[in-house]
């Protein structure tokens, strides 16, 4: 309720700051000015929590409510959608292997990523700015310029429609961004350190594991968020590469569910799935959701 | 560092990226402009080479002329109303309160979301049955829009509202950050001269936010060619290709048609498309004006 509060004070300030100036001319002028900015950017944020606000409340309501009208809020919480929605609809299933994929794409993903991030950062050689620029460009093409000899390639070593399939494309796909942002981590730590280390007898790879790596920790953290995020919601790869229903994940489940919904009509159930998929990146975003505005402007304002 | 082991170091950290990046994301890369010189239909693996033939049919090909416009049409139309929404509302975010950061944390709620999850909310809400704006526009008496994904004519725009919906936030993030880069001397000295508003803002905001302008268009650009899941779940790329993207097109060649090598010709169409943008905006942002007054 914390953000309640904060947008609570935001309109008490604001009442509060028209309140001090109202007596005085030139900076009513200035205010009249502000007036335009802010409606504006009110409507922005309604455009945003209302929907979200109609899932969540649709998630809670029974199917008549639901066709009644759109706009009322639900008389009764219905958690019996979550429960259709978790067993009946296989939301539950879906979860569990999202959640797997996910871990066991970042178990290997990040000490993949930071060791080449690493080379790139500390142990420049011929060829490596080469290199280092090929893995950059698999954040610019399109990925579905691939994904039809992928889809092949798997087939071929019996990799398609398992979860193992979709975790070694997930690693291999996340690797561009995962490098990109953590040579920067560790171009920005100093060489004397591990010199130093070198010096007191650390090999390259003690150097690497016992200095190097707990001090780019914040930057293994940022990746770690911002790819489990992008893995949780990911939809067109998994859409290819899965068949089975007891493969598929979060999003794909979704799909299937809503799909059928058209037909069936039971919205409170799907509505409950959306809510269900949704949560946990949320529940991430908020916590984390400075350090991630970071990572999404960094580079970009550098230009 | 220290010579000693630095090759034997050097191998066994980069190969398994190497390794993992080269089987999985550049060999399929180049494969895929091989798949596209052949003929090849079905689960068969028997491949024609037609060289460029799959290339030729494509540009006669209607629903590929359809794909380009909508992508075009999105990029176009929803690239301008993203930049200049994203520029107004970046100027409302110029405090570090906290009601502001709190208001910016909400902007973003739509990129955490999944795109899928946003397609089906954005479905929802256009339902003609029970939509959220379907209802409501009822409400207010605007006749005509009860079913705007079933209407060739509203489709592409009622999708491109979603798209909007769901980028806008980090464009107004990313010109924010533009605005707070331009030096506070800079602003002073034109409250000095006497320039104001609209003037001050064509005159000194616009052109010194160039460098967030420029990696503005880039993503713009990438992420309307990169349109698939949203469209996919929402309309299927329908009714009768209204909303019709080159990757809807090219899903549907390849995996429901099974049309493996022209399916793989459309995305390496697209990949060239990319690359022509690439250069016009190259070209476009080739200087920054500011640079030269400096």
């Amino acid at each position: 309720m914390r953000f309640w509060k904060v947008i609570a004070d935001y309109f008490v300030a604001q009442v509060q700051f028209v309140w001090s100036i109202v007596s005085k001319p030139r900076q009513l002028v200035a205010l009249l000015k502000r007036i335009p900015y802010f409606l504006g950017m009110l409507l922005f944020a309604l455009t945003i929590i209302v929907p979200l606000v109609w899932v969540v409340s649709t998630s809670f309501k029974t199917v008549p409510e639901i066709f009644k009208d759109p706009w009322l809020l639900p008389l009764e919480a219905q958690w019996q959608n979550y429960a259709n929605a978790w067993e009946r609809e296989g939301i539950g299933a879906a979860f569990k292997n999202t959640a797997i994929v996910t871990v066991a794409t970042l178990v290997f993903l990040i000490p993949i990523g930071a060791m080449a991030a690493y080379i790139f950062a500390k142990y420049p050689f011929r060829g490596s700015k080469a290199l280092f620029g090929m893995f950059l460009g698999g954040m610019m093409f399109p990925n579905f310029l691939i994904v039809i000899p992928l889809y092949f390639l798997l087939q071929s070593i019996s990799l398609y429609d398992t979860m193992t399939g979709l975790v070694v494309a997930y690693i291999a796909y996340s690797l561009s961004f995962t490098i990109f942002v953590l040579t920067g981590f560790f171009q920005a730590l100093p060489n004397e350190l591990a010199e130093a280390a070198q010096i007191d007898g650390c090999g390259h790879y003690m150097t690497f594991s016992r200095i190097m790596l707990p001090l780019a920790k914040p930057g293994l953290i940022v990746v770690g968020i911002f790819n489990a995020i992008g893995l949780w919601n990911e939809f067109p790869l998994a859409n290819i590469l899965i068949n089975e229903e007891a493969n598929r994940t979060l999003p794909l489940q979704v799909v299937e569910m809503a799909t059928a919904q058209q037909y069936s009509s039971d919205w409170g159930a799907l509505f409950a799935g959306l809510v269900i998929v949704t949560l946990p990146v949320m529940g991430v975003y908020w916590i984390f959701r400075d350090k991630i505005h970071e990572t999404m402007l960094a580079g970009a304002v550098k230009g | 560092m220290a010579k000693r082991g630095r090759t034997g170091f050097i191998i066994a950290f980069l190969s398994p990226a190497v390794l993992l990046y080269g089987f999985f994301v550049v060999w399929p890369l180049l494969q895929a402009f091989y798949y596209s010189l052949f003929r090849w239909k079905g689960l068969s693996p028997n491949k024609t080479f037609i060289g460029l033939e799959n290339f030729q049919n494509l540009v006669k090909d209607e629903a590929f002329h359809k794909a380009v416009w909508n992508n075009l049409a999105i990029l176009v139309v929803g690239g301008f109303a993203i930049l200049v929404l994203g520029v107004l509302l970046a100027h409302g975010l110029q405090s570090n309160s906290r009601p502001i950061r709190a208001l910016r944390g909400l902007y973003l709620f739509p990129q955490v979301v999944s795109l899928v999850v946003v397609a089906i909310i954005w479905q929802f809400m256009y339902d003609p049955s029970s939509g959220l704006l379907t209802k409501g526009a009822g409400a207010v008496g605007l006749d005509g829009f009860t079913k705007p994904l079933a209407d060739s004519s509203q489709a592409l725009g009622a999708v491109g509202i979603a798209f909007v919906w769901y980028s806008l936030g980090f464009y107004v993030m990313l010109f924010s950050a533009g605005l707070k880069q331009i030096p506070e001397e800079v602003n002073e000295a034109a409250e000095l001269d006497g320039s104001r508003g609209w003037h001050r803002f064509w005159a000194v905001t616009w052109p010194m936010l160039w460098p967030v302008k420029r990696i503005a268009t880039i993503y713009i650009v990438i992420n309307v060619l990169n349109i698939f899941a949203l469209v996919w779940v929402m309309t299927g790329g329908g009714p009768n290709r209204a909303t019709e993207t080159l990757l809807t097109l090219l899903y549907k060649t390849a995996f429901k048609d099974s049309l493996y090598g022209y399916g793989t010709s459309v995305a390496v169409a697209n990949f060239i498309i990319a690359m022509a943008f690439a250069v016009v905006l190259m070209f476009l942002f080739r200087k920054n004006p500011e640079e030269r007054r400096a």
